[in-house]
């Protein structure tokens, strides 16, 4: 049995190498995103720790609080060896282009004092002694290409700035996470910029972020921390650095985590089509050997025995392909990484996880695939050795219609159930998951379909050319074969669709809902740093002193933890004087006031979502100062992507005010307002001043990662399709030498049957386009449903996109029925006709 | 036979497969002239040629040497198109395994030949075909939906459909229980007799090769013997006799 079917693995190359493909697609995905999350992940548990500090006592919040007093107090507790007050301030690095450097902490905790136990590694120069002198980290040096002895400027808080030459360049070592993990324990941003300390207290202010604790021999970390925790105020948050230690572990994890559950999609969609061709391809390869089955049958091989051996057949291709996909996986590593990350120093891991993954995903998909065709061939009888003709049993129409429509129907009823914009995130997988069974339920038709549309369409031809009679003829009376090849290009243009209509829906809502609710004459003003830097009031009180400015307001946006009566849930909120809302801002409300002195006001979306009503109470917990009561006193028109719940600023408390996301202003003459600040901020390159659409765009941009993303699935989904439509196209026409060569006997030339195989390619694949693009969309509606919480028909379908995408699949398909149509053309008719 | 009423006409045909030691000699210069309104029979042991020689007469096979006239076209210097245009316009076939399209039914079969060259079948020609052939109920049925007899039928018909100068048939009772054989050739008989076809045929069965008007006996890729109004006790004893000769 073995040798036979060896013996057969050898004999069909080219089978051999397209189900290959397939194994080895989906494997290189999945061990390729393996690697990479393992690689990123030990990058950031290699990122160097510092072990010496004992205990860290933090201001709370993120304001420096802590005075010189405070860290002498600690520094005379039993065990402590030292105490260092860092400061961590506002700094921005320009660059030699005159723009602010955007390094890896945003400016406003870029700033910081050159103290503490080893927390810099000089890697050149010498540390920063005087007023003048400044340390850069390797990183901000790196992308404002400076090197030690260059003069550059550092932009201070309140419009200030410093020039200094830069005397060292440093490595940073860290002491815990490097974002705030939660309010106990506290980030160490790695600084761009760093003053010696006395320099650094007359420039950043002389309050202290923390104190870290050094411990003399033999103390104990505990008891040090202990006694810090009684010397300061119950505020200040204290920690050990074993805790940090820990802390920091886990952000590396969580991180590593995160994206390997973002690539991990794209592993899956490969393996999911791999499977796909790989069934198709076993289904081909049992009806051409249907007859040495049935003969196998005859002579006296159990069921068992057939089934057994193409398991085994699809277990050798598995381990094969999972050999070659585990070797690309781990080679397409470094260059993905390479891709994602630029420009930092990665460690490179393959880890035998990654690799056995690869092994297990390879040999369990290739045998899932093969099961149902080893199944089939099984249940070819005997007897079929000896007649000539006969196909093999399927399964009946009726299991079909059954099937598939109750797919259909279950996969409507699950997204229609779920289609509430306010349901919870389970509620969304599951309509997900409804638009999937759909989705294969209209695979399952897909025979019927064909049948249904293809049929009138061969009587409209019926008068035309021979290949074109004869073509679609082809297509329509072998629905299964036909809607076995269109379904590649139906799986593939599918995705296409419905990752286009998300981001279409995505990219029209992001921008209209800026447009709508800002005004046109608005002048915005951002911190050009992006990410999660702001501005401060002292820029909004500039904004407010220049002539003619009328209107100025500063939204606040922070992350907090909202209290409703449906639960607890975290929200990006903004925070923003009551003013604004009638002057800078001009929400569309649908109900209620845009009166902030009275309560909220939220997005209809986020109401939705969380089930709130006019008039109804719930409860912020910012994470300083008490918890905020307020009702709901307005509903306006958004999306959930954006800060979409507006309090008044003068509920949160204090030094969260300092904090400005976005300064608003306007006046009687718009352009006027916008000509004095621009001017007023020309040498402020940390300050971004734009207006409506600039903010439009700056939404865009800050989801380009979102972005990034859908264009990635978008191109995983266009591989996909056409690897699909050249596999099945080739099998589809290997398949039938036989009957080529009794056409070309009868008396067809070479052309006609190159021709008709072409008419047939091409309609084949424009009838999975056109199911692909009905399927696509929808499967869209419900995405962007269920990945922005919109209705399910408030859609923006990407009619360029499709266009695109249909035409070009149908171009790949016909060059696809190219090389198979030649082939076919160039078939022996001596050979085809007496192949048995 | 005179030569100028032959269907189709071959002379010194000579084909090898292979090279050096394992060379063998299929045909070895064969002469031979199926006239019209014949049918003729080939036999031979296995091995003899007889495969080889029906597909270099129909075209489907080039010889190394010698020349075949189908009808009054030289065949050697054609290009594949007018081979194939000569094939389906001249030449039809049936072979053991049928050989129809699954997709079309048996009406679409048998036009299959007009409707690759893009020309409208004679219908008075396709129903007088039909109704030899008893397959008028049965045309509009898939290949699947027929018996193996009934099958061999349509294909029949297809070969007969374009009025060829000849019909080659390779085996084509090979698949068929004695009943539908008996039947098959009695139609091919009676298309001979009654509508002027010209029919050879390579069979290895003695009772098949009775229904020719002439039978043809080939032994190593030669012409060895002729007999005819064969019977099928003469054409098996001939045969014996064959098989003792070559060994």
């Amino acid at each position: 049995m073995l040798k036979s079917l060896l013996r057969d693995l050898r004999a069909h190359k080219a089978r051999l190498a397209m189900t290959l493909v397939a194994i080895v697609l989906g494997v290189t995905a999945t061990v390729a995103a393996w690697v990479v999350s393992d690689s990123v992940a030990a990058t950031l548990a290699a990122r160097e720790q510092r072990s010496g500090v004992a205990a860290v006592v933090r201001s709370p919040g993120n304001q420096p609080e802590l005075t010189a007093a405070d860290r002498d107090r600690l520094s005379r507790l039993p065990g402590v060896a030292r105490a260092d007050g860092v400061l961590i301030a506002r700094a921005g690095l320009v660059g030699r282009n005159g723009k602010l450097v955007k390094a890896e902490t945003v400016p406003d905790f870029a700033g910081t004092n050159w103290v503490g136990a080893d927390r810099f590694r000089i890697k050149d120069g010498k540390a920063p002694s005087r007023r003048g002198e400044v340390a850069l980290s390797a990183d901000a040096a790196k992308k404002a290409h400076v090197k030690v002895g260059d003069t550059v400027t550092v932009l201070l808080a309140n419009g200030r700035s410093d020039r200094a030459a830069v005397t060292a360049v440093f490595d940073y070592r860290n002491l815990g996470p490097t974002v705030d993990a939660d309010t106990q324990t506290p980030a160490d941003r790695v600084p761009s910029v760093a003053y010696d300390d006395a320099t650094a207290r007359s420039l950043l202010g002389g309050a202290f972020h923390r104190v870290e604790l050094t411990a003399r021999p033999g103390a104990a970390p505990k008891t040090i921390a202990a006694a810090a925790r009684a010397a300061v105020p119950s505020d200040r948050a204290v920690g050990t650095g074993a805790q940090l230690a820990a802390a920091s572990e886990r952000q590396a994890d969580k991180e590593a985590g995160d994206l390997r559950l973002t690539m991990l999609p794209f592993a899956a969609v490969t393996l999911l089509v791999g499977m796909f061709v790989i069934a198709n391809t076993f289904g081909m390869l049992i009806e051409q050997r249907r007859r040495r089955y049935a003969l196998l049958r005859a002579v006296g091989a159990k069921r068992r025995q057939v089934r057994f051996s193409l398991i085994v057949e699809a277990t050798v291709l598995g381990l094969i392909g999972g050999t070659l996909g585990a070797g690309l996986g781990a080679a397409l590593g470094p260059l993905l990484l390479g891709l994602m990350r630029t420009g930092e120093d990665l460690h490179y891991v393959v880890s035998p996880t990654a690799i056995l993954l690869g092994y297990a995903v390879a040999v369990v998909v290739s045998v899932l695939a093969a099961y149902g065709s080893a199944r089939r061939a099984a249940a070819v009888p005997p007897v079929a050795a000896l007649r000539v003709d006969g196909t093999i049993p399927r399964e009946t129409k009726r299991t079909r219609v059954v099937l598939g429509t109750g797919a259909i129907v279950l996969g409507a009823v699950l997204v229609l159930v779920t289609a509430a914009p306010s349901v919870s995130n389970q509620a969304r997988i599951v309509g997900m998951a409804g638009a999937v069974l759909a989705t294969v339920g209209v695979l399952l038709l897909a025979p019927l379909i064909a049948e249904a549309v293809l049929n009138p369409v061969a009587r409209l031809v019926a008068g035309r050319g021979a290949a074109l009679r004869m073509g679609v003829r082809n297509a329509a009376r072998d629905p299964h074969r036909t809607a076995g090849t269109a379904a590649a290009i139906t799986i593939g243009l599918g995705l296409v669709c419905a990752f286009a209509t998300l981001s279409a829906t995505f990219t029209a809502l992001v921008g209209s809902t800026t447009r709508a609710n800002t005004p046109p004459g608005t002048v915005a003003l951002r911190s050009a740093a992006g990410g999660e830097s702001t501005l401060t009031p002292a820029e909004m009180s500039t904004v407010g002193s220049l002539p003619g400015v009328t209107a100025v307001a500063g939204g606040r946006d922070m992350i907090v933890k909202l209290r409703h009566s449906g639960g607890e849930t975290q929200r990006k909120i903004s925070a923003i004087e009551p003013a604004a809302l009638r002057t800078v801002l001009s929400p569309k409300m649908t109900k209620g006031v845009p009166d902030l002195t009275q309560g909220a006001v939220i997005s209809r979306n986020q109401a939705d979502m969380l089930g709130l009503g006019l008039g109804d109470r719930f409860t912020l917990l910012p994470g300083r100062g008490g918890p905020i009561e307020t009702r709901v006193v307005g509903v306006y028109d958004a999306t959930e992507l954006q800060a979409s719940l507006f309090i008044d600023v003068a509920r949160i408390p204090a030094p969260l005010r300092q904090s400005v996301t976005t300064i608003y202003a306007t006046g009687p003459d718009p352009r006027a307002v916008r000509q004095t600040i621009d001017r007023a901020f020309a040498n402020r390159p940390d300050v971004e001043v734009t207006d409506r659409d600039g903010l439009a765009r700056q939404g865009l941009d800050e989801q380009r990662i979102a972005f990034t993303l859908m264009y990635a699935m978008f191109g995983v989904a266009i591989v996909v399709a056409v690897f699909g439509v050249v596999n099945t196209l080739v099998l589809s026409v290997m398949e039938r030498t036989r009957e080529i060569g009794v056409v070309r006997a009868v008396g067809a030339r070479r052309s006609l049957i190159r021709s008709t195989i072409a008419v047939e390619s091409i309609v084949i694949c424009l009838f999975g386009a056109v199911l692909g693009v009905l399927v696509g969309v929808a499967v869209g509606a419900v995405l962007q449903h269920v990945a922005l919480g919109q209705r399910l028909w408030d859609i923006t379908v990407p009619v360029g996109t499709i266009a695109l995408a249909i035409g070009g699949l149908s171009l790949v398909g016909i060059v696809a029925a190219l090389w198979p149509a030649r082939r076919a053309a160039r078939t022996d008719v001596l050979v085809a006709i007496a192949a048995e | 036979m005179t030569q100028e009423n032959a269907a189709v006409r071959a002379s010194g045909l000579t084909k090898r497969y292979g090279s050096g030691d394992a060379a063998v000699t299929a045909l070895d210069g064969v002469d031979v002239a199926f006239e019209k309104r014949e049918f003729t029979a080939i036999m031979g042991p296995s091995g003899s040629g007889k495969s080889t020689l029906m597909h270099c007469v129909a075209g489907l096979d080039k010889p190394d040497g010698g020349e075949v006239w189908i009808g009054g076209t030289k065949l050697s210097g054609l290009s594949d198109d007018q081979l194939t245009d000569l094939r389906r316009e001249k030449v039809g076939f049936l072979f053991q395994a049928y050989n129809l399209l699954p997709t079309l039914t048996a009406l679409e079969n048998i036009t299959l030949p007009f409707d690759l060259a893009g020309r409208r079948p004679d219908q008075k020609v396709i129903d007088r075909i039909v109704d030899a052939l008893g397959l008028r109920q049965r045309l509009h049925h898939r290949p699947t939906e027929l018996s193996g007899g009934q099958q061999q039928r349509v294909a029949c018909a297809r070969a007969l459909v374009t009025e060829p100068e000849v019909v080659i048939a390779d085996e084509p009772t090979g698949a068929l229980d004695s009943g539908s054989s008996a039947e098959l050739l009695r139609r091919l008989k009676r298309s001979v007799d009654e509508l002027g076809e010209t029919v050879v045929m390579v069979t290895h069965e003695p009772s098949a090769a009775a229904y020719a008007d002439r039978v043809l006996f080939l032994a190593d890729g030669r012409i060895v013997d002729e007999m005819a109004e064969p019977t099928a006790d003469s054409v098996l004893d001939r045969m014996k006799a064959l098989e003792k000769v070559g060994r």
